[in-house]
């Protein structure tokens, strides 16, 4: 059985197969605003190049926010849909914690707009701090703060050189501390409200 | 340095070429706010914005839709008539167009004030009879000194 993975909470598309934690096969390019008319049909090709059928997925695993307002939106609607119509479970992820360095206390950046930053630290599946939103001037304070952890993320807004990592992996690693849940019991996160 | 002018418009041909020649001076990150009664001539100001930068679609005013994007190399526009927001749940979004990656036009920006930045460039258009316009544009970008000297000349 199978893993599907998907994200396209952020500008990224992102959908990758894998069997017991490891990755058979992924698609991932840049499709900011594009995720809605591309992901559907990308999620087909990865399905039939690997001669997956969709009944031999298991679970669904994906961040659900903070992030892109529709763009949570598009890959976790997908996967409602999916979990439902297979009966399987969803694990909810955190968009900012699958960003993290593996084995190192990382402080994850997304861009919030309007100088303010998503922000979560965490150590492996330890949260030193919980996702929230800051201004960038409080954020680059947190990180002069803490010049031994790592800092992870697309930070060219913050004109820094953010570690980018492997989420899928990320994900993979983290499974084991998350609760699944069903299609009805799985909201989005968008720290704005 | 707050830069100011006002222009008079005669004829809607007017206004679009106003918008066409904004559209030499825009970037990416760039707000425009679009103030003045209804049929002043803010999307009619968005057409030749459009224009200028090469957007073969029609501009139509989306005061049902919010938001319109038209996806333009090198740069997006982004169209939003906020004039539907008004005591309305405002967090759909829009800052990912307004901070974004192109020129984003606002018509009723008032109603969406809190998530526009305060460099932006304005205009405001009166209507003064039949065809006739006054345009009221002014910005404290530094980056537009251009154009203002352009709208000069």
């Amino acid at each position: 059985m199978y893993d599907l993975i998907l994200d396209s909470s952020n500008s990224e598309l992102l959908i990758a197969i894998a069997k017991d934690n490891n990755i058979i096969d992924r698609i991932e390019y840049e499709a900011w605003q594009r995720q809605s008319e591309l992901m559907t049909f990308e999620l087909d090709k990865l399905l039939k190049r690997n001669n997956i059928d969709k009944k031999d997925i298991d679970s669904i695993l994906l961040p659900i926010g903070p992030g892109s307002y529709t763009g949570i939106r598009i890959s976790l609607t997908i996967a409602k849909i999916f979990a439902y119509a297979l009966n399987i479970k969803i694990y909810p992820f955190s968009s900012l914690q699958i960003l993290k360095t593996i084995k190192k206390p990382s402080i994850c950046l997304i861009n919030a707009r309007s100088g303010r930053s998503y922000i979560g630290v965490y150590d492996d599946e330890n949260i030193i701090l919980k996702d929230t939103i800051l201004k960038n001037e409080e954020v680059i304070e947190y990180i002069n703060n803490h010049p031994d952890y790592d800092v992870c993320g697309d930070l060219k807004y913050l004109n820094l050189n953010g570690k980018t990592n492997d989420k899928v992996l990320n994900m993979l690693t983290l499974k084991q501390y998350i609760k699944p849940l069903d299609s009805f019991h799985i909201k989005p996160v968008y720290l704005k409200d | 340095m707050e830069k100011k002018i006002t222009l008079i418009l005669q004829n809607e041909e007017d206004t679009i070429n106003l918008g066409r020649l904004v559209a030499k001076y825009v970037y990416p990150n760039l707000v425009i706010t679009l103030t003045g009664d209804l049929g002043a001539g803010k999307t009619t100001f968005v057409k030749g914005l459009a224009l200028g930068l090469n957007i073969k679609e029609k501009v139509l005013s989306p005061t049902f839709n919010i938001l319109k994007c038209y996806f333009n190399k090198p740069l997006n526009l982004y169209h939003i008539d906020a004039y539907r927001l008004e005591d309305a749940n405002k967090d759909i979004g829009l800052e990912e167009f307004i901070d974004g990656d192109g020129v984003c036009a606002i018509e009723w920006p008032m109603y969406i004030d809190e998530y526009i930045p305060t460099n932006r460039l304005e205009i405001n258009l009166t209507h003064l009879n039949n065809n006739k316009r006054e345009a009221l544009i002014s910005s404290n970008i530094d980056k537009l000194n251009d154009l203002f000297e352009a709208l000069k000349g």
